[in-house]
Parts: C-alpha cells; sequence; structure tokens
C-alpha cells in the first residue's frame, strides 16, 4: 500500500497538466520535430541534388556558335571544278579550316573590331577544331554548295563557349595556355556584333563523343545508340526468361529443394553488387567465349543476368495476385494446367509483369559498374552499324559516358556529363512514368 | 555464312514446320479436326518446337565452343609452343586473332583471293601497312609463325562456320521430319508441346542457377590463377596495397578493406537515423495526403542511378566539405574523401532504410499500439518503447540490407573516395575501397595474367562472400521476424 | 506555492469523489466517424467501485461508447465526439485535458491479449516506468507484483518474471494485460470484450478477477454475452443502432426490461 500511497500526489485535476505529462509531451514534440528534420533532410538532399545537376548540365543543350559568311572558293576545295566527290576527298579539313578561318578575319574586319594583343593564331583558335571537319562533311554531301557563299553556323572554340557560360574569366584566362584574355575580349566584340551567340544545341544529342581537346563538340549519339541496343537486348532476353522462371515457380514448381534452391538463388542474386557481374561478364563472355570488348551485346547480356531477378520477383507477385478462382475456373472447364495459365492467368497478370519489366529495365539503363569491367569505357567515336551486326560493334553507353566524361581533365567536361545525366534522368523519368500509368490504367482489385 | 542468315533460315524453317504440322494434321484427320486428339494449332506448335528448339540450342553451343577449340589447335601450332608464359600467349592470341580479322578486311578491300592471301608473305614488309590502311592496327611486325597460324584461325573459322550451318540446318530438319512423321491422329500433340514448354520454363528458371554458378566459377577459377601468382598470407595479412607495372607488387587486401568499411559506416551512420526517422514519422505521424506525396519522393532517391550520385560526389558535395570543412579544419585538401563518397552514399541509402523500416514498423499489429495507447503513454513514448522493439529484428536485417549495398557499391566511390589505399582514421582524406580497386585494376593497362589484374578476381570473391553473407543473414532475420506475426 | 495550489486541487478532487459515487458521467454523447453517425445522445452514470455492463448486438456502437472515455477514439482519424463526458466532475474533452494523462486514470483492456513483445515483469513495469510512478527498482518490483497479483496471476509467473509476455497462454496474457492496466493504478478500468478470445475456463478466471477489482476500481465491461453481464455487473446498459437503449441495475434489466427492444434482444429475436 506504501507504494501506491506515493503515487496520490499525481492524481491531480485532470485539467492541470502536470509537470511530468508537461516533459513528457515536450519529448513527444522532439520526437516528431527528429522526424521532420529527417524528412527534410531527405527532401533536401534530393532536391539539391537534382538541383545541382540541372544547374550544371543544362546549359550544355546551348552553345556558343559563331554565324561566319563562309565563301566556298572553288578553286580551293574543287581545282577540277567537276564536282566529283571522289576528287573533292582530296581536300584535307585544312583546306576547309583555312576558309573558315579567313571568313573570321573579314568579319571582324568588316565590323571593325580592333582588340588590343590580338594575334592571328589567337583569332584562328576561336574555332573549334571541329568545325572544319563539319564542314567538310556539309560540303561532300552537298556539292553543289562549291563557289556559293555559305552562312553558317560554326562551334566556337570550347574556352570561348566556357566564357560565354561564365565557366572561363579574365584571371583564369591569364594562367590558361589554351585562352588569353584577348580572345575573350574579342569575343565580348564578336557578341555585340551579333556574329557570335548561343543556340541550342541539338548535336549534344545526336553526334559522337569528342576528344580531350575538342569538348565543344562532344556529343551523346553513341551512347544514346548503344544504351538502346543493350536495352533491346536486355528486353529480349529478359522478359520471355524472366516470364517464364516465374511461371514455372509460381505455377508449376513442386515443394521440393530443387525448388528451394532456385528460390534462394534468385533472392541472392538480387543482392548482388552490381560490379560482380560486370566480372562475370568480363570472365564468361570476354575471356572464355571470345566476345568483342565494348560491344553492346556483351553489355546487354550482363545486365540481363543482372535485371533478371528484379523481373522475376514483380512478376511472381503479379502472378500470384491473379486469385486462384480463376485458375479453378478454366481448370473445370476441362482446360490443361497450361492452357489455364497462358489464356487466363497470364494475360490478366500482363500489366503488373509489364511494370515489373519497365522498372528492371531503368535500373539497368541506369546501371555503370559492370559496364566498366567490359570495356565500355572505351573512347568510341563510330556509330555502331544496324541490328543485329551493330551489337556487336563498338559502343558507349549513357551512364558510362558520364563517367567518361568526368574523368577528363577540361572543366567542360562536366557541364557534358551534367547535361549527359539530365538526359539519362529524362529516359528514366518517362520509363516510369509509363510504368505508373500502366498500372493506373490496368491495376485491377481483386 | 553469318549467323544472322543462319537464325533466319531457322526461323523460316520452324514457320514452315508449323503449317506443315497444321496441314498435315488436317490430312490424317481426313478433314475432320474431331477426330483429332488435339487442335491443329497444337500439331503445329509440336512441329515448330521440335525443329527450332533442338537446332538453336546446337548453334548456341557451336557458338560457344567454336573459338575454344580453334584457339586450342591454332596455339598448339609453332607461334604458341615457344611462350611458356599465359599471358604472353594470351597476346600472342591477341595478335591472331586481329592479323585474321585482317586478312578478311585485305580480301574485302584490295579484293585478294583466297590464292592472293595465301601466297601473302611476311618478307614482303609491307603487310602492316597494308592492314593499318584497311583499318586494323597491329602493334610491331608480324612474323612469320603468327601469320601462318592466321591462315590457320581463318581456315578453321570458316570450316566451322560452313559445318555449323549444314549442322543446325540437318538437325532442324530433322526435327522437323521426325515430327511430321510421328503425326497422326491420336498424337497427343498437346500435351507433348506442353511438356515441351514446361522443359523450356524449367529451363528458363535454370538461368538463375547457371549465373550463381557462373559467378562463383569465374571468381573461383581467377582467383585460383591469382594465389598461385601471389601467396594468399600476403593478400590476407600484408597490410599495404601498392601494385607495381613490374613485378613486387604488394596487394594487401587491408587497406582496401578498410577504406571499404570506412564509408560504408560513414553512409550508415548518416541514412540509418534519418532513414529511420523518416519512416516512423511517415508511418506514425503523417496524414494520408503527406504521406502520399513524401513517400514517392523519398523513393525517387532509390530510382536514380548510382552515376548520378557519383557525379554529385564529385562536383558538388566534394568541394564543399574540402572548402567548408576540410581545409579550415586542417584536415586535407583532397575533395575526394571518405567523408564525401559516405555521406553521398548515405543520402542514396536513406530511400532503402526508409522503405524496409516503412513496410516492418507497418507489420507490428495495431493491438500493441492500442495497448500502449491504453496505458496512457504518448506516441512516441509508444515508439520508443514498443513499436521499436518489437520491429528490432526487422529493422536490423533492412540496415544488414543496407550495409550490404554500401559494401559492394561501386560508382559513387570510385567518383568520391579517390584512389589511395591508406590506413587512416581522418574521414577528410581520400582513400580507397574494394570496389573501386575492382574497377582501375580490370580496366587498366596491366597485362591479363599477370597478380596485379588477377588480384581483382579475388577482391571480388572477397566483396560477393560479405555481401552474399550479410544478405543471408539479413533476410534470416527478417523471416523470423515475419513469422513472429503470423 | 505551486505545491500549495497543486494541494488545493488535490482536495478539491477528493472532495468531489467522495461526494458523488458517480464516477463518470455521460450528458448526449454523440459520435461521428466522419459522416457517420455512431453514438446518439447517450447519456449513462458510471458509478465508481462497480461492475457497469455494455450489452447489445455487434455494430451497436458499445465499443465505440467505450474508447470515448478514455478517448481511445483521438487515434482514429475522422472521429469527433461532442457532449459532455465528466469524470469526477471534469470534462474529459475539455482543451486542457492532456489524454495521456486521462489515460493513466482511467485504464483499459482490450478484446485480443496484447501483450507487448517484452518480458513479464516489463509488460507490468511499462506504465509506471512511463508515468514516472516509482522513484527506484524496488518500489517498482513491489508494484509489478502487487497487480501481478491482483491480477492473479503471481504464483503463476513468479518463477519467470523475464520470460517473453508473448510466452504466456491466452488467459494469461489476457491476466497479464489486466495486471498491466492495474499497475497505473487506474480509477476506472475499461474491458473491451476481454474474455472473447478466451477458453471458458480462462473467462471464469478472468470473471472471477473483474469481480475482485470492483473493490478498488469502477469497471466497464463490453461483452457480447449476456450471460456474462448477468454473472459480473452491477449495473447495465443495453446499445441498440447507437442509441443507449435502457440503462438500469443488471437484475432489473434481465428480468423485467422496460423496453421492448431490451425485452426482444434478452431473449434473442433481435442481434
Amino acid at each position: 500500500m506504501s507504494v501506491l500511497a506515493t503515487n496520490t500526489p499525481r492524481k491531480g485535476s485532470l485539467l492541470a497538466v502536470d509537470d511530468r505529462t508537461r516533459r513528457r509531451n515536450a519529448a513527444e514534440r522532439r520526437f516528431q520535430i527528429y522526424g521532420r528534420i529527417a524528412i527534410g533532410i531527405a527532401i533536401a538532399a534530393l532536391a539539391v541534388l537534382l538541383f545541382t545537376i540541372v544547374n550544371n548540365g543544362a546549359s550544355a543543350f546551348r552553345q556558343t556558335f559563331l554565324v561566319l559568311d563562309i565563301p566556298l572558293e572553288e578553286k580551293v576545295l574543287d581545282k577540277s571544278g567537276t564536282r566529283d566527290i571522289e576528287a573533292m576527298k582530296k581536300v584535307t579539313t585544312i583546306g576547309y579550316g583555312k576558309l573558315i578561318d579567313k571568313a573570321l578575319q573579314d568579319a571582324i574586319a568588316a565590323q571593325g573590331i580592333a582588340v588590343e594583343g590580338l594575334t592571328d593564331k589567337d583569332v584562328k583558335n576561336m574555332i573549334s577544331k571541329e568545325a572544319a571537319g563539319l564542314l567538310r562533311d556539309r560540303v561532300l554531301s552537298q556539292p553543289d554548295l562549291v563557289g556559293q557563299t555559305l552562312r553558317a553556323k560554326v562551334l566556337a572554340n570550347g574556352r570561348i563557349d566556357g566564357y560565354i557560360k561564365g565557366r572561363v574569366s579574365y584571371e583564369s584566362a591569364e594562367r590558361d595556355s589554351n585562352v588569353t584574355p584577348a580572345q575573350l575580349r574579342l569575343a565580348d566584340a564578336l557578341k555585340d556584333a551579333g556574329i557570335l551567340s548561343r543556340k541550342f544545341n541539338w548535336d549534344f544529342i545526336t553526334t559522337a563523343d569528342a576528344s580531350e581537346l575538342r569538348p565543344e563538340s562532344a556529343g551523346l549519339g553513341v551512347a544514346i545508340l548503344g544504351s538502346a541496343y543493350m536495352m533491346i537486348v536486355v528486353l529480349v532476353l529478359s522478359l520471355p526468361i524472366g516470364v517464364a522462371t516465374s511461371i514455372y515457380l509460381e505455377e508449376f514448381a513442386p515443394q521440393n529443394r530443387f525448388t528451394d534452391l532456385i528460390e534462394v538463388n534468385i533472392s541472392n542474386l538480387a543482392a548482388v553488387p552490381s560490379i560482380v557481374y560486370g566480372i562475370l561478364g568480363l570472365a564468361l563472355f570476354i575471356n572464355f567465349a571470345g566476345l568483342p570488348q565494348s560491344a553492346p551485346i556483351v553489355g546487354g547480356l550482363v545486365l540481363t543476368l543482372m535485371t533478371l531477378p528484379r523481373i522475376v520477383i514483380p512478376t511472381r507477385a503479379a502472378l500470384r495476385s491473379v486469385p486462384p478462382s480463376i485458375r479453378d475456373a478454366a481448370l473445370g472447364i476441362g482446360a490443361s494446367k497450361m492452357q489455364s495459365v497462358m489464356h487466363h492467368v497470364l494475360p490478366l497478370a500482363m500489366p503488373g509483369i509489364l511494370t515489373g519489366t519497365i522498372i528492371g529495365l531503368a535500373q539497368a539503363l541506369g546501371e555503370s559498374a559492370p559496364l566498366l569491367l567490359i570495356g565500355m569505357v572505351a573512347f568510341v567515336r563510330d556509330f555502331p552499324g544496324a541490328p543485329p551486326e551493330g551489337f556487336f560493334d563498338p559502343a558507349a553507353a549513357l551512364p558510362v559516358q558520364v563517367y567518361n566524361w568526368t574523368q577528363r581533365s577540361d572543366p567542360a567536361f562536366v557541364e557534358r556529363a551534367s547535361g549527359a545525366i539530365i538526359v539519362l534522368l529524362i529516359f528514366l523519368l518517362a520509363m516510369n512514368a509509363v510504368a505508373i500509368v500502366l498500372r493506373r490504367k490496368f491495376e485491377r482489385r481483386w | 555464312m553469318s549467323p544472322t542468315v543462319l537464325l533466319a533460315i531457322l526461323v523460316l524453317l520452324a514457320l514452315a514446320g508449323n503449317l506443315a504440322g497444321r496441314r498435315r494434321a488436317l490430312a490424317v484427320s481426313g478433314g475432320d479436326v474431331r477426330r483429332l486428339h488435339s487442335l491443329t494449332r497444337y500439331h503445329g506448335l509440336s512441329v515448330t518446337l521440335f525443329t527450332a528448339v533442338p537446332a538453336l540450342f546446337l548453334f548456341g553451343a557451336w557458338l560457344f565452343v567454336q573459338p575454344l577449340v580453334i584457339e586450342g589447335k591454332v596455339s598448339r601450332m609453332a607461334a604458341l609452343s615457344a611462350v611458356s608464359d599465359a599471358g604472353a600467349a594470351e597476346l600472342v592470341m591477341g595478335d591472331i586473332r586481329r592479323v585474321a580479322g585482317g586478312l578478311d578486311v585485305l580480301a574485302a578491300s584490295e579484293g585478294l583471293s583466297e590464292g592472293d592471301l595465301a601466297s601473302l608473305r611476311v618478307e614482303e614488309g609491307d603487310l602492316p601497312s597494308r592492314l593499318a590502311k584497311a583499318g586494323v592496327a597491329i602493334a610491331g611486325d608480324i612474323s612469320a609463325d603468327v601469320l601462318d597460324a592466321a591462315r590457320e584461325y581463318r581456315r578453321l573459322t570458316h570450316l566451322s562456320s560452313v559445318a555449323m550451318t549444314v549442322a543446325v540446318t540437318a538437325m532442324a530438319l530433322a526435327g522437323l521430319f521426325w515430327s511430321l512423321r510421328r503425326l497422326t491422329p491420336d498424337y497427343r500433340a498437346r500435351n507433348i508441346s506442353e511438356s515441351f514448354v514446361l522443359a523450356l520454363f524449367i529451363g528458363s528458371a535454370l538461368v538463375a542457377v547457371l549465373t550463381t554458378f557462373g559467378i562463383i566459377a569465374s571468381l573461383l577459377v581467377e582467383s585460383i590463377h591469382f594465389f598461385r601468382l601471389y601467396p594468399a598470407q600476403d593478400f590476407l595479412f600484408n597490410l599495404t596495397w601498392n601494385p607495381q607495372f613490374r613485378g613486387g607488387s604488394d596487394l594487401g587486401i587491408w587497406p582496401l578493406l578498410w577504406g571499404t568499411l570506412y564509408v560504408s559506416f560513414v553512409a550508415l551512420t548518416f541514412a540509418v537515423p534519418v532513414g529511420l526517422m523518416a519512416a516512423i514519422y511517415l508511418s506514425e505521424y503523417a496524414t494520408a495526403a503527406t504521406r502520399a506525396v513524401i513517400k514517392p519522393a523519398i523513393e525517387i532517391l532509390a530510382g536514380i542511378p548510382t552515376i548520378v550520385y557519383g557525379l554529385f560526389a564529385l562536383i558538388t558535395v566534394g568541394p564543399f566539405l574540402r572548402d567548408h570543412f576540410a581545409q579550415p579544419l586542417g584536415l586535407g585538401s583532397s575533395s575526394s574523401s571518405v567523408m564525401t563518397a559516405g555521406l553521398v552514399m548515405g543520402i542514396m541509402l536513406i530511400p532503402f532504410v526508409s522503405s524496409l523500416s516503412d513496410d516492418i514498423i507497418n507489420a507490428v499489429p495495431q493491438s500493441l499500439r492500442d495497448g500502449s495507447y491504453g496505458l496512457g503513454a504518448t506516441q512516441s513514448e509508444t515508439v520508443r518503447q514498443v513499436i521499436l522493439p518489437a520491429a528490432l529484428p526487422g529493422i536490423v536485417g533492412s540496415i544488414l540490407l543496407a550495409a550490404s549495398r554500401a559494401i559492394g557499391e561501386t560508382m559513387i566511390v570510385v567518383m568520391g573516395a579517390g584512389a589511395s589505399a591508406r590506413l587512416d582514421l581522418n574521414p577528410f582524406e581520400a582513400m580507397t575501397t574494394i570496389t573501386v580497386k575492382i574497377v582501375s585494376q580490370l580496366t587498366g593497362d596491366t597485362e591479363f595474367a599477370s597478380p596485379e589484374t588477377l588480384v581483382a578476381f579475388a577482391l571480388g570473391m572477397a566483396l560477393f562472400i560479405f555481401t552474399l553473407g550479410l544478405n543471408v543473414l539479413a533476410l534470416y532475420v527478417v523471416r523470423k521476424y515475419r513469422e513472429q506475426y503470423e | 506555492m505551486a505545491e500549495s495550489a497543486n494541494m488545493n486541487v488535490m482536495r478539491q478532487t477528493d472532495r468531489d469523489t467522495a461526494m458523488a459515487d458517480v464516477k463518470i458521467d455521460a450528458r448526449g454523447v454523440q459520435v461521428f466517424y466522419g459522416d457517420n453517425h455512431a453514438i446518439k445522445d447517450v447519456d449513462v452514470e458510471i458509478g465508481d467501485r462497480m461492475v457497469t455492463a455494455f450489452i447489445g448486438p455487434s455494430g451497436c456502437g458499445k465499443s465505440t461508447f467505450l474508447r470515448c472515455l478514455n478517448r481511445m477514439n483521438d487515434t482514429i482519424p475522422g472521429c469527433r465526439v461532442e457532449g459532455q463526458l465528466k469524470l469526477d466532475g471534469e470534462d474529459i474533452y475539455d482543451r486542457r485535458v492532456d489524454p495521456v494523462q486521462l489515460r493513466a486514470k482511467v485504464g483499459m483492456v482490450f478484446q485480443k491479449p496484447n501483450p507487448f513483445p517484452k518480458s513479464i515483469y516489463d509488460n507490468v513495469a511499462y506504465g509506471p516506468r512511463i508515468h514516472g510512478l516509482t522513484r527506484n527498482k524496488a518500489e517498482l518490483d513491489e508494484v509489478v507484483e502487487k497487480s501481478l497479483r491482483r491480477a492473479a496471476l503471481w504464483n503463476e509467473v513468479k518463477d519467470r518474471l523475464a520470460a517473453p509476455g508473448t510466452g504466456l497462454s491466452g488467459g494469461q496474457q489476457q491476466r497479464l494485460c489486466i495486471a498491466r492496466a492495474v499497475a497505473t493504478s487506474p480509477e476506472v478500468l475499461l474491458m473491451d470484450e476481454p474474455c472473447s478470445a478466451l477458453d471458458p475456463i480462462a473467462t471464469a478466471q478472468v470473471e472471477e478477477l473483474i469481480d475482485e477489482l470492483r473493490s478498488r476500481f469502477a469497471v466497464v465491461i463490453v461483452t457480447h454475452s449476456m450471460q456474462q453481464a448477468a454473472r459480473v455487473s452491477q449495473k447495465t446498459a443495453f446499445f441498440h443502432l447507437g442509441n443507449l437503449v435502457e440503462f438500469g441495475e443488471t437484475a432489473q434489466i434481465f428480468t423485467n426490461p422496460h423496453d421492448p427492444r431490451t425485452e426482444s434482444y434478452i431473449t434473442g429475436r433481435i442481434g
């Protein structure tokens, strides 16, 4: 009784909150605040992550161009005057480069721009080293242009682009051997004259990668195509194999050790680090089977093995969600087990299966670690051929291209890498949106 | 003949088989399909399956075995018998393959006949430049032996390719006619094709087993190679990691293991409290509307590819930590550091911890909450003293899973943690991890058969064992927990 | 200064309790779940130191009303309570009332035994710990023992207080839950069909226990079983479709109901 007697002071009025309750309520509020802080940290991390990437990468889609009137002189480009492509091919990019340089010199002279301490070499270096090659390709595809004066967009040098985008400043130019302050002043003057401007740059998405010294012309074309090839391989292989595995395990497999073995395997494979799949790909597909390095087929196979368990798990869930009464109904009118599955259960589970597959593909699309090991980091300038042979040609992959660019010293590639991530995220977003729409549209509650 | 054409032939044969099967079924039934045991389409299907599947298997197996057999034969030729070292043999083999490919290109670009190719001589000296012109770069000179071997390689490849075409087509045709001959009105085509399909299903299910087997085999075989070249006790007990180009490397796993565990520790120290508190808030406090917005937002973090986190570490978090913490505190001047990689990985792990914990907290029965509220406990007291202890095994399981992700994560540490292997406590110092070194040793320029490259497989083995152990443990703990409330 | 104010308040409450035998006084209570009007205008007086039984068919609102008495309905989103509910003359839905403090006074035992996944000892000690009822371990031990004795469980578990509470049998678990509720020394004990998950022997034990608890607390029990109500309660309230149909002495309700609906229910025609 003595103990309970000590309790009595607590038995005050309900209307007066005692000290202890006040303390407990304060602890309650603190706990809630911790929860809010945790949520805040998570959301803030997401926001900062996306913001910095978009902030760094958005400018990759706009590039600095010089709009020049380039006289395509016949005596330089086509001495024979026959417009014979083979003959014209003899003129190298140097010839075209000189034409562009001259066009720029003329433009500067015509505008009356005078910049102190500007050498001819500085003027020449205002233009991307890629520009001559691009012009040559254009002329060779349209030989009729020769003899005319072409008003063309010409890529500016990466450092000039950097200056326009605020990455390069006069201070940094002093220390930089690739750009001089005089060039920057010239850039300002050209910008005021309307010759130099920033324009949307489709080439970033469509062209191939470029060398270390030409960040301004590096594009994602090969990487996007390589990733697309790999996704085709993954889809073609993992969807049928994944669905077949799931149907077997969910509908046919007897309860025995063999089934257990498969199930344990699948759940463990889903958690094996992705880089281990890269090691497997290197050892099995490249060293043992002799498939080529950097090929989308190898990347696709590795990603297939990695994606399979991630497709099997949602597929089995989708099959399981089809109620047994459907199976019973089919069996009851004399359908075989296989018929009941193929005619009724599988079609009903299809939306769930497709949703799971798309999400699995999206994960595979963003995966880079295993691809590093099978040589997808290699510098690839040529587009792979058309499928199916193209599956064996060297190609890049979107996420690996990002990694590749981050390994280069020119800070312009950081912008490119962030831009590539924006492209990657747009693809992922689209895929997930499709998955969500599928789920919303076909979701069925039994 | 290219594999694509062969594949097209197989598809055509399969289609033809299907039609023929249906036709024949109709014919043997005397025009009355009711006399058949199975529908005509099952007859068609069974012919298709017997035509295509065995031939496809043969096709695949041939493609797989062909390079092994041919390279085995070629390597027994003079060119390689002089080379004892496995790595050098691999290089010579690579040369042979490239020259063989080059000869093909030459034949196409210069219009050489087979006879011209056979009469090519190394002594003429212009072969490398002609090959280079055709787009095949060969380092150094081509020896007569290599040229001969390459010619042999070409011959065998062509031979094998012809043989394969014949064999695969024959197999398909045999299957087609055999199954057509068996076709009678009583033929149980449906049962047979269903068993066939079921066998294919079982085969698909075996892919998972084969993958595991493949992983273990490839890790094991190359690890054994490694341990033949480099003593296992040095790998396990040496405290330095210092690979050298020309032998004498120190390849102790400890600095890498330390880096891995340190980064994972930092990541979990960040992710576990945040993820757990977020899960608690979402499942116990948040209104349905808040939950519907916040939960998917947090899960977006799980859908972002790790390369994005890697870039975030590289260009944002790394420089930020260096400029605002490491340098002012005098702790270092490196932007890649354990802290950088750990924090970014922590962000990546938040959704793993939170969504798993959320499920587990929701699995705690409402009656326990009621019991606690009924005694006058506040919500936080209920969470801390009833729900969390009840959910503890499940939460531990989810933390173990997160730890396994952290240990196996590659891109974030490759781009955020640095490459210098050291045993250090300073979290603002660059350190390296097992995964980073797997990447750098396998993408480097060292030759494949050297211990410096092969060590990657031993590291992969260690990684595999670690993560597998953690996963098995986690699944076991979570399953035990689930049973408790079922 | 604060202490003397406290003392005054205390004396005030003591006097109220002494004056009235009514522990809980409900006037015009309405409960809504969203748009659903679950309890309609209920008036009830629950007496101290006696057992009041709520009976009625499923879904009649008896459990809902019970959960109003310690504001357990607060945890259900969309639930709204109107009218007046007074515990010792103080409105328990007053804005100043902290439900946590209220529930320490009005304990509750649930339909399904719900021991926490902790040891037997920790289960019983949970309430005293969170409310800070004891100053040291010895006192806590004493409270635990006393509560277990009061719940007639002490002899069965005294040798395994560290064993998990979930390992006990169903009847023992329910008595453990009662001990857990008693340990906070409440003034009212609410029981929501406490025997519905138990076998007949365990039910008999719990009923016996309820009869003993009556000497210290006001006990309110919701039950499906009319026999149980007749056995353990002194007063009975019959609920039907959210209305309180009849409230009176148990003997009177079962032998001579005034309302035809009560009679129908008792004789088995509705329910």
